[in-house]
């Protein structure tokens, strides 16, 4: 907590014990106001009660008092005695002359009478009533009586009184309370954020650690393939036999394939890289990994492939699925280092998946296994078991990634020291597969023979060869390094079939906003976007437009400028 | 005495000057009370009497008959020789009963249709007390004769015990004339007469 949050925290503490005081003093002063009218109610009826005697006095002594028998007056007086709260009586003629009083204690009735309001005093109500026969006067008595003795009065407060105090009491227990669980809360809050900061700091130093272990390893992979095509290139300008310069040729693609294979498992892991799904029928695709993994692999491991006739079509991006096959491979080929046979099989299984048919895809190792504690954390980013420098730890991630991102799931099961299988597990598809798309050359249709490509480029280097590949499928191109290069040429009166621009340019405006201006002012013109970009690509994708994502080989860049021309939307890397 | 009345309080109002039997006393002695009653104790004695005569109203219960008219005043009868002068004219002044104001009558002889309420029945040269009597046995009036006086036959009759002035009740001859005496004058009368 804040010393901000502390000091809001005590007023509003201060502000509740305010209100726990305040509730208090109202419960006093409500009681207090209680205290009076009882006390004014018990007195009323005390002069109510004196009133009631002495007018039954009266009536009593009229006859004795209008022919002077002070004896009977005074034995009406005596009889008082009964009641012990009558201290003192009298009974005075119509001249105001005592005729008989009574006295018990204290001072005796006045020697006059003085007939008037009632009178309250120490405990005492004096009270005079006129003694009347009919409408004729005779008389009058006074009368003094105890209203309550203090133990009465103690008796009928003590109520009141236990009351008040136990609701003070509750209050101030509840206030108490309450002020002991605020404060409980607040440490709590303290706890609960240390603890926050502590498990950040944590994190920080986990993905510090994380990307060491992976700028190590994207380190040693791509000096790996750069030692590929760096050997292979030399050993070209050495050799004239053109068998062995194809093989070179070959290792070179391989290494770049596999290079752009890294970043794509890098983009997959940062979930940036926008899948690009089709239907597709997975027993061609698994015979052509055969190829890919015995260059992947070690010459001391088999590999067996044996895929079900009839495989359901399953709905994917290929490219990934054959990422995902080949990290699981990897993994398979550095748990046997000392050989050993990796077998993948792929069988339709009914209801598998949540219920839903699915197509099973494993592979199977002979390796050492993976401890029971580690299994679950093997599709953790960044988690590996190899040293630094040996291993990204993202392989098995992005395997995890594809398998989500299909709508499957991924599934490890493993024996130490016998083997590990993992598997995908991929949801049928309702879908028919799409026949493999056949690299078509472009078909011009000008009165040159040949159509118009705008090219938007800043690298030069990257621009001179996309230009070569452009010319190479039969289009013509004309370079602009910027946006409003671009602009300006489409604005210089040549006629261009499609616009293919890079996205991330030095300039004003964007690839993207070149995109947009073209369709403002050109509907007509086709925009082909490229980019190795990430965020780009998103923003790309997002607003729908054509994207061919880079690296890119000349067979996708073919089929992504013919399907531009042609209208059609498309993301392809 | 003197100093006693001297200390009188004073009037309050709306009520009737306090009637001091010492004053009174006083009053009637300077009046000059007929031979007989003479001397200071006859003096107080018949003070207290005529104090009595209207207080006793208030104790009966009276039939309508008793008075000709809502606004009729209470009228104490003096029959015959008068014993207490200007005292009880001034022991009735200001007073009521029943809501009605009290007036004195002196009559020499006394019928039921002189309106007397209250009678006080002396010897008279024009009635005899029991003549007076025999005239007022079904009339509702409350006759009062005196021992004193040498009268008897009365609903009430005034003696003297122990100096003080009492009386005792004759509650046939009440009946007689319609009366209803209350049992808190019949509680103070020192004989009853006729009681059920």
């Amino acid at each position: 907590m804040t010393l901000a949050g502390a000091l809001t925290s005590r007023r509003r503490l201060s502000s509740r014990s305010l209100l726990a005081i305040a509730l208090g003093a109202a419960l006093f002063l409500v009681s207090l106001g209680l205290a009076v009218m009882n006390e004014r109610a018990v007195q009323a009826e005390a002069v109510r009660q004196a009133n009631v005697q002495a007018r039954i006095l009266a009536g009593s002594v009229a006859a004795p008092l209008a022919f002077d028998d002070s004896d009977s007056a005074q034995g009406y007086l005596d009889a008082l005695r009964a009641n012990p709260a009558v201290e003192a009586a009298g009974a005075y003629d119509a001249a105001g002359r005592p005729v008989a009083r009574f006295l018990s204690s204290g001072r005796a009735a006045p020697d006059h009478s003085a007939v008037g309001p009632p009178a309250i005093a120490g405990g005492r109500v004096v009270v005079t009533a006129p003694a009347v026969q009919g409408t004729t006067a005779m008389g009058s008595v006074y009368l003094r009586v105890r209203t309550e003795g203090l133990s009465g009065r103690a008796l009928r407060y003590f109520p009141i009184g236990a009351v008040v105090l136990m609701s003070s009491l509750l209050v101030a227990m509840l206030g108490a309370s309450n002020a002991a669980i605020r404060d409980a809360h607040r440490r709590l809050r303290e706890e609960v954020a240390e603890r926050e900061k502590a498990q950040e700091a944590l994190r920080q130093a986990q993905k510090m650690e994380a990307m060491g272990q992976l700028t190590g390893g994207v380190a040693h992979d791509f000096n790996n393939l750069l030692m590929v095509a760096s050997s292979g290139l030399d050993l070209m300008d050495r050799s004239a036999d053109p068998v062995r310069r194809e093989r070179i040729k070959q290792g070179i693609r391989q290494a770049i394939d596999r290079g752009a294979n890294l970043t794509q498992q890098l983009l997959s892991f940062s979930r940036k890289a926008p899948l690009k799904s089709e239907v597709v029928d997975l027993t061609a695709g698994l015979a052509g990994l055969r190829t890919v993994l015995d260059r992947t692999l070690r010459e001391d491991i088999t590999v067996s492939i044996e895929a079900d006739p009839g495989l359901w079509p399953v709905e994917l991006d290929p490219t990934q699925f054959e990422v995902a096959l080949i990290n699981i491979a990897v993994n398979a080929r550095d748990a046997m280092a000392n050989g050993g046979m990796i077998r993948i099989t792929a069988r339709n299984v009914e209801a598998s998946l949540d219920g839903r048919d699915a197509v099973l895809v494993s592979v199977t190792d002979t390796g050492e296994g993976i401890a029971p504690e580690t299994l679950p954390r093997v599709f953790e980013p960044f988690f590996t078991t190899k040293a630094v420098g040996k291993g990204t730890g993202l392989g098995l991630s992005q395997v995890y990634g594809f398998a989500r991102a299909s709508g499957g799931e991924v599934r490890a099961e493993s024996q130490v020291g016998e083997g590990t299988t993992v598997t995908l597990v991929l949801p049928r598809s309702d879908k028919a597969a799409a026949a493999a798309p056949a690299v078509r050359p472009a078909e011009p249709r000008d009165a040159h023979g040949r159509r118009h490509v705008l090219l938007v480029e800043d690298d030069d280097r990257v621009a001179e060869w996309v230009g070569e590949m452009l010319v190479e499928l039969g289009y013509d191109y004309v370079r602009a390094a910027t946006a409003s290069g671009a602009l300006d040429q489409l604005g210089s009166g040549q006629a261009f079939d499609i616009v293919f621009s890079d996205m991330v340019m030095p300039g004003e405006m964007s690839g993207l906003e070149l995109a947009r201006a073209i369709a403002r002012s050109r509907p007509n013109l086709p925009v082909l976007l490229t980019t190795g970009y990430s965020t780009s690509a998103e923003a790309a994708t997002a607003e729908g437009l054509p994207l061919l994502l880079k690296p890119y080989r000349i067979e996708a860049l073919a089929q992504e400028l013919q399907t531009a021309l042609q209208g059609g939307p498309s993301v392809r890397r | 005495m003197a100093v006693l009345a001297a200390r009188a309080p004073p009037r309050r109002k709306g009520r009737p000057p306090a009637v001091h039997v010492a004053a009174a006393a006083l009053l009637a002695a300077a009046a000059g009370l007929p031979a007989g009653q003479a001397g200071a104790q006859g003096a107080v004695e018949y003070a207290v009497k005529a104090n009595y005569l209207y207080k006793f109203g208030p104790f009966v219960g009276w039939p309508p008959r008793a008075f000709h008219s809502p606004a009729a005043p209470f009228v104490v009868c003096v029959v015959g020789s008068d014993p207490f002068g200007p005292t009880l004219d001034e022991a009735v002044r200001g007073q009521t009963v029943e809501g009605r104001a009290v007036r004195v009558r002196r009559l020499a002889a006394v019928s039921a249709d002189d309106g007397c309420n209250v009678a006080y029945i002396g010897r008279s040269q024009a009635q005899s007390p029991a003549e007076a009597m025999r005239q007022l046995r079904d009339a509702p009036v409350l006759t009062v004769t005196d021992q004193s006086a040498g009268v008897d036959g009365g609903i009430v009759h005034f003696v003297v015990r122990e100096g003080r002035v009492r009386f005792t009740l004759s509650l046939s001859a009440a009946r007689a004339s319609g009366l209803v005496l209350s049992s808190k004058l019949i509680t103070l009368a020192v004989a009853v007469e006729g009681g059920s």
